[in-house]
């Protein structure tokens, strides 16, 4: 058993949950709860860590042979240590999820957390089975490179899960502002669940959200969110919602007609198709800011994900 | 598998039937009344914000819709306490089978692979043809 900071937040967690759900019932604060819906968050959060384990192994050895080439010998006892590794993993977080939505092939296991029609604290502990084998873990490796021991980046990483968990929730509205401004909140996180078209791909940060206000995807909440997917799940089915993009990209695979159409498939980004008869975010924001007569949203951000004839505009 | 890794999977399970016991218990999910024309066709021009709508046919339940949009049939209905959204060319509704008042439609959707849509007293499937989406 280990005692990393996620197991030793779990009995808060369960806590915290069930205060959710008698303050919803009495109704002292804004909380909604559907029991499959629940049941099928809570299995996916199981499930997740007890697949972690079968990865986890391979990561770790993978992060201490980087960490043996490291450029530097940075102290675990140093509290400036403590204060990069903070910055810099929360950095390194925002472009994995921030790849994790625009990129088809690693969105099929983030999807997992996002398919819920509700926002709720059980919605957090929804977590991917398959995230383990794509490779996003990769990312964070340059942290062992510049000499970061894994046990400290390890650490950080279980932090910012911790730190994500109590954002799930309606039950608080705004904090204050100075709050609002640099740290990812229950407001912002909400808009990153939501699937009104104004909402989509934006709010990727972890812990600061300063990450979105830099890199142009910040988007403040000001309609109610709607939460889920684009598509939203038809069932209660838990291989399902583990594995159900996973099997759409089998079945896209299998009819491509080129190994352009193959690539598009996997790495464009999620809703990309040869004819632009499915729609992107890009696209479903485009379609979104026509409708209210505004001018269409720019992407410059977009542009650097791309690559050549894979970009998320409809091509009419 | 160590004894405490099975002692806390054994555990994770137990805190999950309590947590979904008590989140069913509470009874706070979202209201989703039963839906009618009116609220039917709020919900599909929400969900097809693109598409004008023709008529609209409601389930006998009231947990599934249908609306017409050219050729194209706008399908909502019920999952839990939310909605899910689909279309279907319309000539797919032929396909499909009724039986006990009721149509199992398939939808070809790894996400969403049917529909029952219950029939109205006297309902007919597929529903009439009428006049096409504006
Ligand atoms: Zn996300
Ligand atoms: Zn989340």
């Amino acid at each position: 058993m280990t005692l990393d900071p996620v197991t030793l937040a779990t009995p808060f967690f369960i806590l915290a949950v069930i205060l959710e759900i008698v303050l919803g019932k009495l109704g002292k604060a804004r909380a909604h709860y559907e029991g499959r819906d629940t049941l099928v968050s809570l299995s996916l959060g199981l499930g997740s860590t007890l697949a972690g384990l079968l990865t986890a192994g391979v990561v770790f050895a993978a992060t201490l042979w980087v960490y043996q080439h490291r450029l530097f010998t940075i102290p675990m006892s140093a509290w400036w240590a403590w204060a990069a590794i903070f910055v810099l993993e929360d950095l390194t977080y925002y472009w994995f999820h921030r790849l994790s939505h625009e990129r088809r092939f690693w969105w099929a296991s983030h999807v997992n957390h996002h398919s819920s029609q509700h926002y709720n604290l059980s919605t957090a502990l929804r977590q991917t089975w398959t995230g383990g084998l794509n490779g996003s873990w990769l990312l964070w490796l340059p942290l062992a490179f510049l000499g970061f021991p894994p046990p400290m980046i390890a650490i950080e990483k279980s932090i910012s899960l911790v730190y994500q968990f109590w954002i799930h929730t309606e039950a608080v509205r705004r904090l204050p502002g100075p709050l609002e401004a640099v740290f990812n909140t229950p407001s912002h996180h909400r808009v990153h669940h939501a699937r009104n078209p104004r909402y989509l791909d934006s709010n990727y940060a972890g812990i600061l959200i300063v990450w979105d206000r830099m890199f142009g995807t910040f988007v403040a909440e000001d309609e109610p969110p709607r939460y889920g997917i684009v598509k939203n799940l038809g069932d209660f089915n838990i291989v399902r919602a583990a594995f159900h993009e996973w099997a759409s990209i089998g079945q896209d695979l299998w009819r491509a007609r080129s190994p352009r159409e193959a690539a598009g498939y996997l790495f464009g980004p999620p809703g990309w198709s040869p004819d632009g008869s499915r729609q992107t975010s890009t696209a479903l924001k485009a379609a979104w800011a026509r409708r209210r007569g505004g001018a269409v949203p720019p992407e410059p951000e977009h542009a650097a994900l791309t690559p050549p004839g894979l970009n998320g505009k409809p091509r009419t | 598998m160590t004894p405490a890794f099975l002692l806390q999977t054994l555990a994770s399970l137990v805190a999950i039937f309590l947590l979904v016991a008590l989140a069913a218990w509470a009874r706070i999910a979202r209201p989703a009344p039963a839906l009618d024309a009116d609220t039917a066709r709020a919900l599909i021009a929400e969900e097809f914000p693109d598409h004008a709508l023709g008529p609209v046919w409601v389930a006998g339940d009231g947990a599934a819709a249908i609306a017409r949009s050219q050729d194209e049939a706008l399908i909502v209905y019920r999952a839990g306490d939310g909605y899910v959204a689909r279309s279907l060319p319309w000539s797919k509704l032929a396909d499909g089978r009724a039986s006990g008042g009721a149509v199992a439609l398939k939808l070809g959707d790894v996400t969403a692979p049917r529909i029952r849509f219950s029939l109205a007293e006297g309902g007919a499937w597929p529903p009439p043809m009428g006049e096409a989406g504006r």
